[in-house]
């Protein structure tokens, strides 16, 4: 069966870029635009990865991290941070907060994205 | 009252004068207003009950120029130590209000435009993997070209936001010992391509035993960077690079040395300035930002080291830095 991967993203052209080329190495796509909608699906669709913008309209990605960390039914999924903040202090939260991985959007190609995506599940 | 004594009561500083004997005898009505005080608290102690208690204690522990912040205000304190103690007090708020202000403008523009640049480059790097279907050999030439340019793009933020940090005085984080040895070879492998590219010939000799240094290494790491992107950049086809670490009792010292353009005598000294390209170089490259050597020396003097350079031009340059050594 196909791994599904949850993108929450507030940028349509980089949410959609992503998820052809995740759709393209068969991966199942669920997207989510901001970090209520996206906390909402990590409860309801159980995805096999999440990658998690962190600048969000409402709640932030780190805000979304912690409630999913906090949260024993879904604690254990893995996250992927995609963010274009990407200074030591906010790379140090982030995995402190229990991101598997921080991506900087600007210094990673959609392939190089993927193969994160490849480890992690591996 | 003489002009000199209205002047001096009047003058938009706060002034402070301790004589000779370092008893302070002068004390003018800005100063008063700074330090929240009144002239009979303060005037006629002397230098040791100042340093003890009241308002200018904790100015006086050395007379280096510094900030303090008194009821809220931010006042910069010079000394001017010649036949007794002049200290003026500035009232710089403002100023640092307005550089604060300056500073998060310029980071928050960087990044947002870094969310639109990470589209253009998604984008164009799945052009150029065919992800939107076969392209022919001649788009495939541009869109390289539109990407490299993007990623000059991406550098150029990358070096704003540096120095808005850098300027926020925030900058080196959680300073660790680190072998200078092993960072230096890392980053020559990261240069390995580029300076094939250009058959320049990279070698790195070490000397000394303790090669450590207490650095935030993300930091120094930048600097290297950018010291031998340049040797690269600026460098003859068939050059080379010579990179050294030695270290005495004190410091450890890194010297990268290039058989490049060398920089004009006449402009060698703002070499370190923001913005600044040398006339010859700007000439045979158009690619340069001009912020790695400001933002190497905001690096090195935030490491509490120091970074300068020997050039002749046509002949070449070396770089140096030295940072002091991990204490043991």
């Amino acid at each position: 069966m196909a791994k599904r991967i949850l993108i929450i993203e507030d940028d349509q052209f980089l949410r959609e870029l992503i998820s052809k080329k995740l759709t393209a190495k068969d991966y199942e796509v669920i997207q989510a635009g901001d970090g209520e909608e996206g906390f909402e699906k990590v409860k309801k669709e159980k995805p096999d990865l999440l990658l998690l913008d962190l600048m969000l309209p409402g709640i932030d990605g780190f805000k979304v991290l912690e409630k999913i960390k906090a949260d024993s039914e879904i604690a254990k999924t893995p996250v992927i941070i995609l963010s274009n903040l990407g200074q030591k202090e906010d790379i140090d939260k982030g995995m402190n907060l229990g991101a598997q991985d921080f991506l900087i959007k600007a210094h990673f190609t959609p392939n190089q994205i993927i193969e994160k995506v490849n480890i992690t599940l591996s | 009252m003489t002009k000199e004594k209205n002047i001096i009561t009047n003058f938009i500083d706060g002034i402070l004068f301790l004589d000779e004997k370092e008893e302070l005898v002068l004390v003018n009505k800005k100063a008063e207003k700074f330090l929240n005080t009144s002239k009979k608290n303060i005037l006629g102690k002397n230098l040791e009950e100042l340093k003890k208690t009241g308002p200018l204690k904790e100015m006086l522990t050395n007379f280096s120029k510094k900030e303090v912040t008194i009821n809220g205000k931010t006042i910069e304190a010079s000394f001017i130590n010649k036949k007794g103690l002049l200290i003026i007090l500035r009232d710089i708020t403002k100023e640092k209000m307005v550089k604060q202000m300056r500073n998060e403008f310029v980071s928050i523009v960087a990044h947002q435009l870094r969310t639109p640049i990470s589209s253009i480059k998604w984008t164009l790097k799945m052009f150029l993997e065919e992800s939107f279907g076969k392209i022919n050999k001649e788009q495939e030439k541009y869109l390289e070209k539109v990407y490299t340019v993007n990623e000059k793009m991406v550098e150029l933020i990358n070096d704003l936001l540096n120095i808005s940090r850098i300027e926020e005085g925030r900058y080196v984080y959680k300073p660790t010992a680190t072998n200078l040895a092993s960072l230096i070879e890392e980053n020559i492998k990261q240069f390995k391509e580029k300076a094939k590219e250009k058959e320049i010939n990279i070698s790195f000799k070490k000397e000394g035993s303790c090669l450590e240094a207490v650095v935030d290494p993300e930091k120094i790491k930048l600097v290297l960077q950018n010291l031998i992107d340049n040797a690269i950049k600026y460098n003859d086809k068939g050059g080379s690079i010579l990179i050294k670490l030695t270290s005495d009792k004190k410091n450890l010292t890194v010297s990268v040395k290039d058989t490049g353009l060398g920089i004009p005598k006449e402009q060698q000294k703002k070499i370190f300035s923001k913005f600044f390209r040398a006339k010859n170089v700007m000439k045979s490259d158009s690619e340069g930002s001009g912020l790695g050597l400001y933002i190497n020396k905001e690096i090195i003097k935030a490491h509490k080291g120091k970074i300068w350079f020997q050039s002749v031009e046509n002949k070449g340059t070396t770089f140096f830095f030295s940072l002091p050594l991990a204490k043991k």
